[in-house]
């Protein structure tokens, strides 16, 4: 019995996956978005079967046609919400109510969908969260979010991922899900910290910048000069770019740290050390190159960010990781796992 | 003999094979068991980069082979056929064609498809959507870019009365509203999305010579009749929507930058139009394509600096339009 931790690692390369990428956008362009689905497929496959867990890889199982029919329906129903709005009909309250009460059912389907569809060492993952517990995660807390001006929205936050990870299985394992409320309050005060602090200096140079112009246009009369203004515009840019590039990353990786440093597969623990100034380079270095290569470098860009996400993870097994059984088949079919695929949404949690 | 990972789909346990095709089955030989499957029924995953490919059996089970060149030796003695797709995503002159055609594509429909489009959208919109953007702009402008003009009354009442009386090329006055404005922005007069013309005092004091500024503001009727003002809107958004999709996953804040670049470029191709429609309309009123000619002249010797045009300036250079509305003219003085 081995029971050494286990790295998660991906193989995946940038020019490999250049291939890959290039070939099913240009398929997706002369098909008219069509191809969209099975260029999705085969971009998942990609990127599970190049993930590895001590020496065997992933799996994506979905099936493109469910996912072209799923983006019909989604499609149409974005369409019938352009349409009312346009037209400024009273139909739109009732589509407005509509999509709200069909979102968490939607969300729980494409939870299932995307876990039943993804294995490891043949055997399936599995969500089984009910439908009560997503209207209440998702539209219940959602509200009382909004009514408490977010102040609740660290709770929100971790309800939900209670919802998702609580009820995640692999196989006849379940995962389960121990980080408390507080935990992610804490994170969510830093970030809110951190943001304070850049909005001082960008509302400085904006207040200077106003008080500037102000000045000239109080001496003679003469209209603002633009200079002033493209300076002060310059400023805010510049200061939501550095945000975006020291904070984002940095938030990101202490909320995924502490999502999965408490979660727990059975009696096996997973860990996840990643640290925000890698991410940082990362995240930096891929937009320029993404800039500067119009795009082109876009493939490489998600092989870099994915490989360095996937192997911050590691497994700490209690035993031998060749115990896990599968679900049972009879189980699956009445849960209806396989059926749950009319929607497909790829919303990220 | 190609070693493999045995999985039966019930749980995790690895059993470790040995692969071989004998006759038409697959032979699967490990330490407790020994089977052959006919080679029709298993099916084999596409290849994807240099992840391990799996055979898949009926119910769940499969082998996972980890060595591509043996398995591909031992598909060659196989009927299969790897797929299509496949093929292109891995050659090399598939992924440079591809590549080429992406470009190619990307810019036929930033040169072509997105002015059309905009275009189209421009002329079908209802007239009240350009009276909104432009109620809204003026109310930003005024009293900050814009203020109140100093040219006289009078000298007002009598260019608007000389602009109301030219006749369009397509027939009938100009309907457009046209505004004094003083501005730091110079010698420049522009279009609003409704049509609304803005004439600024240094035009009219630089230029000085009410013919000439006729010729400007013919100019600028090109620009209100080819709703280029809301064309350069839908055009931003379309843009806009394009690198959201293509860029969006990597940065949100990225996909704004272009916006503006492509602007710069799309707006030259309007000024030429512009150019032609306002050569056509002083024609008709008798007048010479010249005059326009004359003005920019006028306006190059005062900011030399001003003709260098260029990718990022919004007009072509002056000399390339100089020389276009020299040849109109010449046109016109044949017929």
């Amino acid at each position: 019995m081995d029971n050494t931790p286990e790295q998660l690692r991906f193989t995946g390369t940038g020019s490999e996956y250049f291939g890959i990428w290039i070939v099913n956008l240009l398929l997706t362009i002369v098909t008219l978005g069509i191809y969209s689905s099975w260029a999705k497929v085969r971009r998942l496959q990609y990127f599970y079967r190049h993930t590895e867990l001590a020496g065997s890889s992933f799996d994506f199982h979905g099936n493109a046609v469910k996912i072209f029919i799923g983006r019909l329906i989604a499609l149409s129903m974005l369409i019938a919400y352009n349409l009312t709005i346009r037209l400024q009909s009273p139909l739109v309250i009732v589509i407005l109510i509509a999509l709200a009460i069909a979102m968490p059912w939607l969300l729980r389907n494409s939870l299932r969908f995307r876990l039943y569809n993804s294995s490891w060492r043949g055997t399936r993952f599995h969500f089984r969260g009910s439908l009560s517990g997503a209207y209440r995660v998702f539209l219940l807390n959602g509200f009382l979010a909004l009514i408490t001006v977010y102040i609740m929205a660290p709770y929100m936050h971790q309800r939900m991922k209670a919802y998702q990870h609580n009820n995640s299985w692999f196989g006849r394992t379940p995962f389960t899900f121990n980080a408390r409320a507080g935990q992610f309050y804490l994170l969510y005060l830093m970030l809110l910290a951190a943001i304070l602090v850049f909005a001082l200096v960008v509302g400085l140079a904006g207040i200077g910048g106003t008080f500037i112009a102000i000045t000239q246009m109080k001496s003679g009369g003469h209209p603002v000069d633009p200079r002033t203004i493209i300076t002060t515009l310059v400023i805010l840019y510049g200061a939501l770019i550095l945000a975006g590039i020291l904070i984002g990353p940095t938030f990101h990786a202490l909320i995924t740290n502490l999502i999965w440093n408490n979660t727990r597969l059975g009696e096996h623990r997973i860990e996840c050390k990643m640290s925000p100034l890698p991410l940082m380079w990362i995240s930096a270095s891929n937009f320029v190159l993404v800039v500067v290569t119009l795009g082109l470098f876009i493939p490489f860009a998600v092989v870099r960010a994915t490989k360095y996400q996937m192997e911050c993870m590691r497994v700490l097994p209690a035993s031998d990781l060749q115990e896990f059984a599968a679900a049972d088949p009879e189980v699956v079919g009445t849960v209806g796992e396989e059926a749950a695929t009319a929607f497909d949404f790829d919303i990220a949690l | 003999m190609l070693r493999a990972n045995y999985f039966d789909g019930r749980s995790t346990r690895i059993y470790a094979v040995e692969l071989s095709m004998v006759s038409d089955d697959l032979v699967v030989r490990g330490e407790n068991f020994d089977f052959k499957f006919p080679f029709s029924q298993v099916q084999v995953d596409e290849r994807l980069g240099r992840a391990a490919r799996r055979l898949r059996f009926n119910g769940g089970a499969f082998c996972e082979v980890s060595d591509l060149v043996g398995l591909d030796g031992l598909l060659a003695m196989t009927p299969h056929q790897e797929g299509r797709i496949d093929r292109m995503q891995r050659r090399l002159p598939t992924v440079l064609v591809s590549c080429l055609a992406f470009m190619a594509l990307a810019i036929a429909a930033y040169r072509w498809g997105v002015p059309w489009a905009a275009a189209l959208g421009a002329r079908r919109l209802p007239a009240s959507v350009g009276k909104t953007i432009t109620t809204q702009e003026l109310k930003i402008l005024d009293g900050r870019i814009l203020l109140p003009s100093k040219i006289s009354l009078e000298r007002q009442k009598a260019l608007r009365k000389q602009f109301m009386s030219l006749i369009l090329p397509e027939g009938g006055v100009p309907n457009s509203n046209l505004l004094f404005r003083a501005s730091s922005l110079g010698a420049n007069a522009f279009t609003l999305p409704d049509g609304t013309i803005v004439v600024l005092d240094d035009l009219i004091t630089t230029i000085n010579n009410s013919q000439q500024i006729i010729a400007v503001l013919s100019h600028e009727l090109g620009h209100a009749h080819g709703h280029h003002g809301l064309q350069l809107l839908l055009q931003s958004s379309l843009i806009g929507t394009f690198w959201t999709f293509y860029i969006g996953d990597i940065s949100q804040l990225l996909a704004a930058a272009p916006v503006a670049l492509a602007q710069a470029k799309y707006s030259q191709e309007l000024e030429r139009q512009a150019d032609d429609y306002g050569a056509g309309l002083l024609r008709g009123n008798g007048m010479s394509p010249q005059l326009l000619a004359d003005v920019l002249k006028k306006l190059t010797e005062l900011h030399p600096s001003a003709s260098k045009g260029g990718y990022l300036s919004s007009h072509p250079s002056t000399d390339e339009r100089m020389q276009h509305l020299h040849f109109l003219a010449a046109h016109t003085s044949d017929q």
